[in-house]
């Protein structure tokens, strides 16, 4: 018995004096992705980058467990046990349905999930409305730069007073962002005019029936909708409206130009506020962060198509994009 | 891992239930499924969040799976269209139900009381705690399979089973065929509804995407429960459904152990059904399935 004991203590002493020379441990990252994505997976890159620049390295001091889901909620939340279960060193989860999954399942065992891409924190309940955070849960958000694209539309069509979105009723993303536009258009001289549809063979159909009353159309980061974008496009140019976008790969598949965010710097954001955790921070005390500057895409040729110029104060800042 | 194995096996294990009336005894190939289990949850979700205890409203997500199978088995029987395409239309059209009752594509739990996380839960002594989820998960899915067992042995359940297997014994013994479908299909959709108003409630939220390859996942369960365990005559074939549907869900948890891409899982599940299916039609067929 006494030599149990022993071993039992001789062991916790051991483990304590791992915690404590924290240098040479090895951190294991279990990362939850919804669905394959182009910007979700650049959400992953830039968590790789951001943590890396703290000085967590993989292959190094840091092993990443990756799996995707594929859009697969029922996967999703065996991916967030497997990585409990395994009792991993923190939980990055990417769009919202994983981040819900990772938290319900870490909540109780303290293990602190990072999110990313999650448009509406609050509204998925991983952020309380004063800020506060439900538990070790905390991240960053892709809401959209809706107030800069504003100014943007203002300065490029003067004379435009209504803007049109398309939106999918079943992405929650996209009801959030239509939300903050119908608040915010008002204080730019605009109306939102939304048109839902529930798939992609839907988008023909609504285009038609909402290009005429609108001044132009601009994106949210609706996944049906990106996804039909060049459909979107082709219906536009021939109602001689244009299309504004809501990041840069759009604006390279011919959007005339976005106020974007950049989801590898939302992912290197990301990776930041992971590093403040692996290095002893709690989670339930760093505030959800927003990207901090959008970024203007600007597209001459779709421009040029339209007869639309950019004023040379925007023009400064703005980044050219051509088709790949 | 073996409990969370256990905790999503049972839960799907109702679904599993409701696949095995309209698979294996009705015959009839329900798609209605895939939205019926993302309805329940609405139904459960929207309650739970308007204050409503979580427990009842279970019963209310019941109800409403009723109601779909209804209109799948009303679609069937009275508008003569055929079983694939009534339950594909149903689906379509509970999708935008779905949506609707929701008020939208994701509603979280995470900030009041759920069925598995209240002052009753909590109340339960530290060594218990951990097991708390799966208990009443275990108390929920048994309620269901001795009803399921009860109502099967009356004589509705002998007329089911009969109508599935021999469809002129239900005419003649003076009843409508019809009917007896329709009631299948009501409480095969209610089954299926409360498994994915527990699942809600589990994973505390809803999701509008949760029902894609429900359809699916109980099947499997189905098939790879029947087939396992066929040549065991005292087995029920739903306490087989159940089983089945822990081992598919262990089968899931041990590739997603193993490193395999979870891009491949469903292709590694039609893999998996086809095997079961081909080996179990080596072995001797029996006659009839002891239900």
């Amino acid at each position: 018995m006494k030599k149990i004991f022993a071993a039992l203590l001789a062991l916790t002493l051991m483990l304590s004096m791992t915690s404590v020379f924290a240098e040479g441990k090895t951190y294991t990252i279990g990362v939850s992705q919804f669905a394959v994505h182009g910007s979700l997976d650049n959400c992953f890159e830039g968590f790789k980058l951001g943590l890396a620049e703290e000085g967590f390295v993989e292959g190094e001091n840091v092993v990443f467990d990756f799996e995707n889901s594929n859009a697969d909620t029922g996967i999703a939340a065996q991916i967030a046990d497997k990585f409990v279960n395994a009792n991993v060193d923190l939980i990055c989860a990417i769009a919202t349905p994983s981040a819900m999954s990772a938290f319900n399942a870490a909540q109780d065992r303290n293990i602190p999930v990072i999110y990313t891409a999650v448009s509406d924190p609050v509204a998925a309940q991983l952020a309380g409305t004063d800020g506060t955070n439900p538990g070790e849960v905390t991240g960053t958000s892709d809401a959209l730069p809706v107030e800069a694209q504003l100014r943007l539309i203002r300065a490029l069509q003067p004379e435009a007073t209504k803007i049109g979105i398309l939106h999918t009723t079943s992405e929650t993303n996209s009801d959030s962002s239509l939300e903050t536009y119908r608040q915010l258009a008002p204080n730019y001289g605009f109306e939102i005019i939304d048109k839902g549809i529930s798939t992609g063979a839907d988008i023909p159909l609504a285009l038609e029936a909402l290009l005429p009353l609108v001044d132009c159309t601009t994106n949210l980061t609706d996944n049906t909708v990106v996804q039909s974008l060049p459909v979107v496009l082709e219906l536009s140019a021939v109602a001689g409206k244009p299309v504004y976008g809501s990041e840069i790969e759009q604006v390279k598949l011919g959007c005339i130009a976005s106020e974007g965010i950049e989801y590898v710097e939302l992912g290197r954001q990301t990776g930041h506020i992971a590093a403040r955790v692996l290095r002893g921070e709690s989670a339930a005390t760093i505030p959800f962060e927003l990207i901090e500057n959008s970024l203007l895409y600007i597209n001459e040729e779709a421009l040029a198509q339209f007869g639309i110029t950019v004023p040379e104060e925007l023009l400064a800042r703005a980044i050219t994009v051509t088709a790949d | 891992m073996l409990l969370s194995i256990l905790e999503q096996g049972l839960i799907y294990g109702i679904l599993a239930l409701g696949l095995l009336i309209t698979y294996r005894i009705l015959d009839f190939p329900d798609l209605t499924v895939d939205s019926s289990f993302p309805l329940g949850a609405a139904v459960s979700a929207v309650l739970t969040v308007r204050g409503m205890a979580p427990v009842w409203t279970l019963f209310f997500a019941v109800l409403a799976g009723c109601l779909a199978g209804l209109i799948t088995g009303l679609i069937h029987v009275k508008c003569h269209v055929r079983d694939l395409l009534s339950g594909i239309i149903t689906m379509t059209g509970l999708y935008s139900i779905n949506l609707n009752i929701a008020g939208k594509a994701n509603v979280p739990l995470f900030g009041g009381d759920t069925l598995f996380k209240n002052p009753f839960t909590r109340a339960f002594p530290a060594f218990l705690a951990p097991y708390a989820t799966l208990l009443i998960i275990l108390v929920i899915t048994l309620i269901a399979k001795l009803l399921l067992d009860w109502f099967l042995s009356t004589k509705a359940g002998f007329l089911l089973r009969a109508a599935g297997d021999n469809p002129s014994v239900v005419t003649t013994l003076a009843q409508d065929q019809g009917r007896v479908k329709i009631l299948g299909l009501m409480i095969a959709n209610a089954l299926v509804a409360l498994s994915g108003a527990v699942m809600c409630q589990q994973q505390r939220y809803f999701d509008i995407s949760m029902g894609t390859g429900a359809m699916v996942i109980g099947l499997a369960s189905v098939i790879i429960g029947t087939n396992i365990f066929r040549s065991l005559r005292f087995m029920r074939s739903t306490t087989m459904a159940l089983i089945g549907s822990v081992l598919y869900k262990a089968s899931v948890a041990i590739a997603l152990q193993l490193g395999l891409d979870a891009s491949f899982m469903k292709l590694i599940t039609a893999v998996l059904f086809l095997i079961i299916l081909v080996i179990s039609q080596f072995r001797p067929k029996k006659v009839r399935l002891h239900v």
